[in-house]
């Protein structure tokens, strides 16, 4: 199962800018990029760095502290110091809103 | 992920704060400031090995080496360091192939110098943590060394043939991640190679790369060594604030211009991300959070070695004109 969580307006994040979006215990990260909205996990998988300081540059987000970039549209590592790719989750927009696509656990 | 906090040394551990749309613009990635830069460097390379061209045979070679040297050196450094962050150009593959031919020229494998110039930014001189952080507190044999190159040049092929050996150290196993090393490896092996070739090439006469490119290396360094290191030497070790741990100084324009504005350290180590052509505009922006900048180049240099001399020799050790951790400031006494 999936649910939609609101993030914010599409016109909250500039493009080529990222958001921090934090619920319930974890952090993400949403992406607006000229390719559309992304998100993934919020820390660096290289050191525990938020990402939400880092610098977006087409379709790359470029960690604050050591430069490492990922794709945010896979989530790929692209550069040393980085090499664990970034979990990435699945982004809807609804009537101008970012919606975040999460897994639930199913109710036994 | 979990939200957890997290202290790496910068602008947050330092209690420094930036607007965000303020910080995106300097952040704002250009190829152009570096292509306008590599144009200078090469004009000024060869104006001033022309210097050396002219000065072949005399006496006179060995300061137009020194001049053309620094013009070479202390750029290869910044230029390194700036590709290593990534930071110099937009272009990935531009960046990438300056970071190379500078890191071939600097003596260092290029994902080593990356990899473990991380943790000076995790850890700034913090002891045990930061892998380049030097002895503490600085006396004046440890300055000789350091300055003169030689520490240097060991340190650099200790960690090449260490790489090429395979034998990596606590270091390099704690930053760089383990399916990395045979790239390392390899690249160590062909840096090597280079530079027995050049070897080669001089003893087989070829003695324009001796009075070019490794006799100039050699002098430039200490140039360039006076700029990296008054970057944090007197200042407090293991402070989570950039702002007691490193240190940024005045410069003139041909300083600032050979060393990529990098004079700004302290606005580098809390905003790492700026790019070397947008630091003036950060200090500008910041300035007020900021401790007051130390003297230029050379009047920072000669207090700081004053000050290991005077450590040296068992005097007190209060620096007159340069901010200094107050645990470095002795009365005197018993030489260490």
């Amino acid at each position: 199962m999936t649910k939609e969580v609101y993030v914010c307006e599409t016109a909250d994040i500039d493009e080529e800018d990222v958001k921090r979006f934090d619920y319930e215990d974890q952090t993400y990260c949403v992406y607006h990029t000229p390719d559309g909205f992304f998100a993934s996990d919020g820390y660096c998988t290289h050191e525990e760095q938020h990402l939400e300081d880092g610098i977006v540059i087409d379709n790359v987000i470029e960690c604050p502290l050591h430069q490492g970039r990922f794709d945010v549209r896979s989530g790929k590592a692209l550069s040393a110091p980085v090499c664990v790719d970034l979990k990435t989750y699945p982004v809807v927009i609804k009537d101008g809103r970012v919606y975040l696509c999460l897994e639930t656990e199913p109710v036994t | 992920m979990t939200v957890e906090t997290f202290a790496a040394t910068g602008a947050a551990s330092s209690g420094i704060t930036l607007e965000r749309k303020t910080l995106k613009a300097l952040c704002r990635r250009s190829d152009l400031p570096g292509l306008i830069y590599l144009g200078k460097w090469a004009l000024a390379l060869v104006i001033s090995g022309y210097g050396v061209y002219l000065a072949l045979g005399t006496t006179w070679v060995w300061l137009a080496a020194l001049i053309y040297g620094t013009v070479l050196s202390v750029p290869v450094y910044a230029m390194s360091h700036e590709t290593a962050h990534g930071t110099a150009f937009r272009s990935r593959w531009l960046n990438e192939t300056v970071m190379w031919i500078c890191a071939l020229l600097y003596l260092e494998e290029p994902l080593h110098r990356r990899y473990t110039h991380t943790n000076h930014h995790t850890y700034t001189w913090h002891v045990g943590k930061d892998s380049q952080i030097s002895d503490i507190p600085m006396t004046f044999p440890i300055w000789l060394d350091e300055v003169s190159g030689f520490g240097l040049i060991r340190s650099h092929f200790r960690i090449l043939t260490q790489l090429a050996a395979a034998r990596y150290t606590e270091t390099m196993k704690s930053v760089i991640p383990a399916d990395e090393f045979p790239r390392l490896r390899r690249n160590a092996w062909c840096f090597l190679g280079f530079y027995v070739a050049i070897g080669v090439a001089i003893g087989l006469g070829a003695t324009w790369l001796w009075w070019f490119l490794v006799l100039p290396t050699l002098l430039g360094r200490t140039v360039m060594l006076l700029f990296t290191v008054i970057q944090h030497v007197e200042m407090a070790e293991n402070s989570p604030s950039i702002l007691n741990s490193t240190r940024s100084c005045k410069s003139s324009p041909i300083a600032s211009f050979l060393y990529l504005n990098m004079e700004n350290h302290v606005e580098h180590h809390l905003y790492p991300q700026v790019p070397f052509f947008a630091l003036p505009a950060l200090h500008r922006e910041l300035k007020d959070q900021l401790p007051t900048p130390d003297p230029g180049f050379w009047r920072t240099n000669i207090e700081v070695l004053s000050v290991v001399m005077r450590r040296s020799l068992g005097r007190g050790t209060k620096a007159r004109t340069i901010r200094q951790a107050p645990h470095m400031i002795t009365d005197g006494g018993t030489a260490p």
